[in-house]
């Protein structure tokens, strides 16, 4: 059995985000691997140590060549190899999930990890859009999993409560925070991880270009009104207040 | 497992030999050159810190000792315990600025941070570089696993700074099979959760030895905990010993050589108290960064204020400073282990005495780190105002933690007598050319007004600044070792004065040689080194003065005066504008960051 499980590189939650010639800077800041990726890690590892003993876990990433320091931290947590589709455009998430596609046909994958939300621009589809390439079932925003024979069950939260599901692979899976708590990378792990394969592919081979261009980014900042309502006389503070919620913002009838 | 060497970007120098020569960027070592492993490392600890450690430090303060037990567990399980012991025990044996990495990005609590580095450093390193391959292969796999906690007793109430002075005494049992140990123990940390003690003792009252302890002898009693002023997560007790029956087997090293132990061990101890420091350092500025962001005064945050501006520019040079010197000095010693051979029999002792070289070093890293974090949590309290004086916020706890770095490990007053002592010591056997440079220095200044050198770079000035302070200190100790001879030791004021002046030079240089190494023109970088320059120079010079004048008077004085006036001549650099480009940088980022 082969699990590939995909990963991405993004700023670090601590980092402020600033925009310098139309991008978020990324110069100097700590990037780190998508801590919804790291779920998608940590249940491939949990497999291959249980009921998929003999697993071989593969971590794929497509990104700029800095993208190598989010796959050395998958092989650090104990991926057994790595590949890094290698280019310096951005791609959006449909063009993603076509090298994704590909890399799981090539490579013979039987179940593929994604996050269920990127911690950056929050899209869900990177799962949901490699499956449909496949012609894979998927199953997303999962909570638990569990794998028996070739077919995989687990639960897969809804609003409210949850879906309990069954699917034979090859699968598409999707995370979320909850499925497990990923480990951290042991010393001598992240020594051995230095030695591990880690493959270099150029986008070209994959013939994929972006389908989207970004045009330009901006932050939002939201500013404060710093409207101080003087609280003297409290019935007249009562009434301006009740005035501002109901016209000025609108959340009162 | 096979652990590869880290790209060695160290010069081989000696130590102390910063004063009388000049570095290039390229032969130090800087905290941009960490490897990815090691930056991997790094992160791991910080992770670990702000995941594990921090959201537990109010059970750690409480003395749950379970808690930090099963966090000192889980680093054994991560490697982090093992990376000074040897392999074959269950380590994993790197280098030495993995594992400052590890104790400067281990914050979140004092306490825990002072549990950890007793353990791995003044508690497992003497049995590595000590121990026989029977104790090794006894007690390491359990240290190293954080199976069991290790403590090193060596302090009394009656001899602290003078460890020699220790009086509790070891007897052989008549049939020879064991040491009775008498006597009493203060301040031992970890003593409450430890399972081996190193302790100290003086075989028949004369021979300074070293025996393995473990928890539980006959005849050992952990004393009640100390109720202290800081970090009071970590247990310290006294430890009685009554006819403490510890087998012959469980000497450590050989009778009557344990001062080998105790002061070797130390210098490992005092270049890692720098390394918390940093840690601690950083993450009280962050504290403190993070609040000023919120608080608004005056209806604008505080952020926006000059003076809050000031503290923030100088806690993050002196932080950076820190870094430079830390990592520069760790980084000359790993180029000196480099060489040596892992299977030579004299392995152990080779790497004390490398390690050793660079005993002023590490005299002044401990000082000034502590110094420095002590100004930096000092710094963030203010910040807080009220509210830094109270529990509910991290300041005050942070500004407790840091007080007892000025005395463990060597108070920073033997620290600095040792930094001042060490290079007089080197200069009179030959072993540094201290004589030769003060000699021409003298000569230079004495021969009137030089020819102006001129220095290329953003720091230029700094340059120049950093020479002036290598010849006012050479300047200064001739004139001191003229007036005092050898009775220069007596006058701790003065050895005080040039260990600062000493301290102040290493970090100057260090910082300078880390910015330019980067080869970042306007960085922040830049911005924090023109700053900690101008900083560091008041000190060279305030220094200078009091040396000077309590060496002569009259003529001579005025002489001396004429010619500090003359080396310390510069244009004064815009630090109120600097602080503020330095505050408002790191406003934004919120926090301590390049």
């Amino acid at each position: 059995m082969r699990i590939l499980t995909v990963v991405r590189q993004v700023l670090d939650a601590e980092e402020s985000v600033n925009i310098q010639e139309g991008a978020v800077a990324l110069d100097g800041r700590k990037l780190v691997l998508d801590t919804m990726d790291e779920y998608g890690v940590e249940e491939a590892l949990r497999l291959r140590e249980g009921a998929a003993a003999g697993a071989e876990v593969v971590a794929l990433a497509i990104g700029p060549a800095r993208t190598e320091e989010a796959l050395r931290s998958a092989l650090a947590m104990g991926a057994d190899r790595a590949i890094l589709v290698e280019t310096e455009t951005p791609l959006d998430v449909i063009a993603v999930s076509a090298v994704v596609a590909q890399v799981a046909q090539s490579e013979k994958i039987d179940l593929i990890f994604c996050g269920g939300q990127q911690a950056d621009w929050d899209s869900h589809a990177l799962g949901a859009a490699t499956a449909e390439r496949l012609q894979w079932p998927q199953a997303t925003w999962t909570s638990l999993l569990a794998l028996q024979g070739g077919m995989l069950s687990g639960k897969h939260d809804v609003d409210g409560g949850s879906e309990s599901f069954a699917v034979p692979l090859p699968a598409v899976v999707t995370t979320q925070q909850g499925l497990n708590e990923p480990r951290y990378p042991t010393l001598p792990n992240i020594m051995k991880a230095k030695r591990k394969e880690l493959r270099r592919v150029p986008l070209t081979e994959y013939g994929v270009s972006a389908k989207l261009r970004v045009v330009g980014v901006e932050v939002q900042v939201k500013q404060r009104r710093k409207n101080i309502i003087d609280g003297k006389d409290a019935s007249a503070a009562a009434a301006t207040l009740i005035d501002l919620l109901r016209h000025d913002a609108g959340v009162i009838g | 497992m096979v652990v590869e060497a880290q790209v060695k970007t160290a010069k081989r120098v000696t130590g102390g030999s910063f004063l009388i020569e000049d570095l290039n960027p390229d032969d130090i070592f800087t905290l941009e050159d960490l490897s990815s492993e090691q930056k991997q490392i790094a992160n791991l600890a910080a992770d670990f810190a702000e995941d594990k450690i921090l959201p537990q430090v109010h059970e750690i303060e409480a003395k749950n000792w379970d808690v930090s037990r099963k966090l000192m567990r889980d680093l054994g399980d991560l490697g982090l315990l093992g990376i000074d012991v040897p392999e074959q025990y269950g380590g994993l044996d790197m280098d030495k600025i993995t594992s400052t990495l590890v104790a400067e990005n281990l914050t979140g609590s004092g306490s825990f941070s002072v549990t950890f580095s007793a353990h791995v450093t003044i508690g497992t390193l003497p049995l590595v570089w000590y121990g026989t391959p029977e104790q090794k292969e006894k007690y390491l796999p359990k240290l190293a696993s954080g199976e069991w906690i290790a403590a090193y007793a060596l302090s009394e109430s009656s001899a602290g700074s003078d460890a020699m002075n220790i009086r509790t005494r070891a007897t052989l049992t008549p049939d020879g099979k064991h040491y009775l140990l008498n006597g009493e123990k203060m301040w031992i940390s970890n003593a409450g959760i430890a399972n081996l003690f190193t302790v100290f003792a003086k075989i028949d009252g004369e021979k300074f030895s070293a025996f393995l302890v473990e928890a539980g002898t006959p005849g050992l009693t952990v004393g009640a905990e100390e109720h202290k002023l800081g970090i009071r997560g970590s247990s310290t007790c006294a430890l009685v010993l009554a006819d403490c029956k510890v087998p012959v087997e469980n000497l450590l090293g050989q009778a009557g050589k344990g001062h080998h132990i105790a002061f070797n061990i130390l210098n490992v101890g005092r270049y890692k108290l720098a390394a918390s420091a940093v840690g601690g350092a950083r993450s009280s500025l962050r504290d403190g960064i993070r609040y000023a962001k919120e608080r608004v005064a005056f209806g604008k945050p505080i952020t926006s204020f000059g003076l809050v501006q000031e503290k923030i520019a100088e806690s993050a040079a002196g932080v950076y400073a820190t870094e430079a010197v830390l990592y520069r000095v760790v980084g000359a010693i790993d180029a000196a282990l480099a060489e040596l051979d892992k299977n030579s029999p004299t392995f152990a002792a080779e790497v004390q005495k490398r390690i050793e070289e660079f005993a002023v070093e590490c005299s002044i890293l401990k000082f000034f780190g502590s110094e420095m974090v002590e100004r930096v949590v000092d710094h963030t309290l203010q910040i807080h105002g009220g509210f830094g004086y109270v529990e509910e916020y991290s300041a005050e706890r942070a500004y407790r933690d840091s007080r007892i770095n000025r005395i463990f490990e060597g108070t920073n007053e033997i620290n600095r007598l040792i930094t001042t002592g060490w290079m007089i010591k080197r200069a009179l056997q030959g072993t540094l050319p201290l004589l030769p440079a003060i000699k021409k220095v003298m000569d230079e200044v004495m021969a009137g007004p030089a020819a102006k050198v001129s220095y290329e770079g953003p720091l230029a000035p700094e340059r120049a600044l950093l020479a002036g302070a290598k010849k006012i200190s050479l300047f200064c100790a001739g004139a001191a070792s003229q007036k005092f001879g050898n009775d220069l030791g007596e006058q701790q004021e003065v050895m005080g004065a040039l260990a600062d002046m000493l301290s102040e030079v290493l970090a100057l240089e260090s910082s300078i040689l880390r910015t330019e190494k980067a080869n970042k023109p306007n960085s922040i970088a830049v911005k924090l080194t023109k700053y900690y320059a101008a900083h560091s120079f008041r000190i060279i010079e305030t220094s200078a003065e009091r040396v000077l004048a309590a060496v002569a008077e009259g003529d001579t004085l005025r002489i001396q005066m004429t010619i500090l006036r003359r080396l310390t001549k510069h244009e004064p650099v815009n630090t109120v504008a600097l602080g503020r480009e330095i505050s408002s940088a790191l406003v934004e980022v919120g926090r301590y960051r390049l």
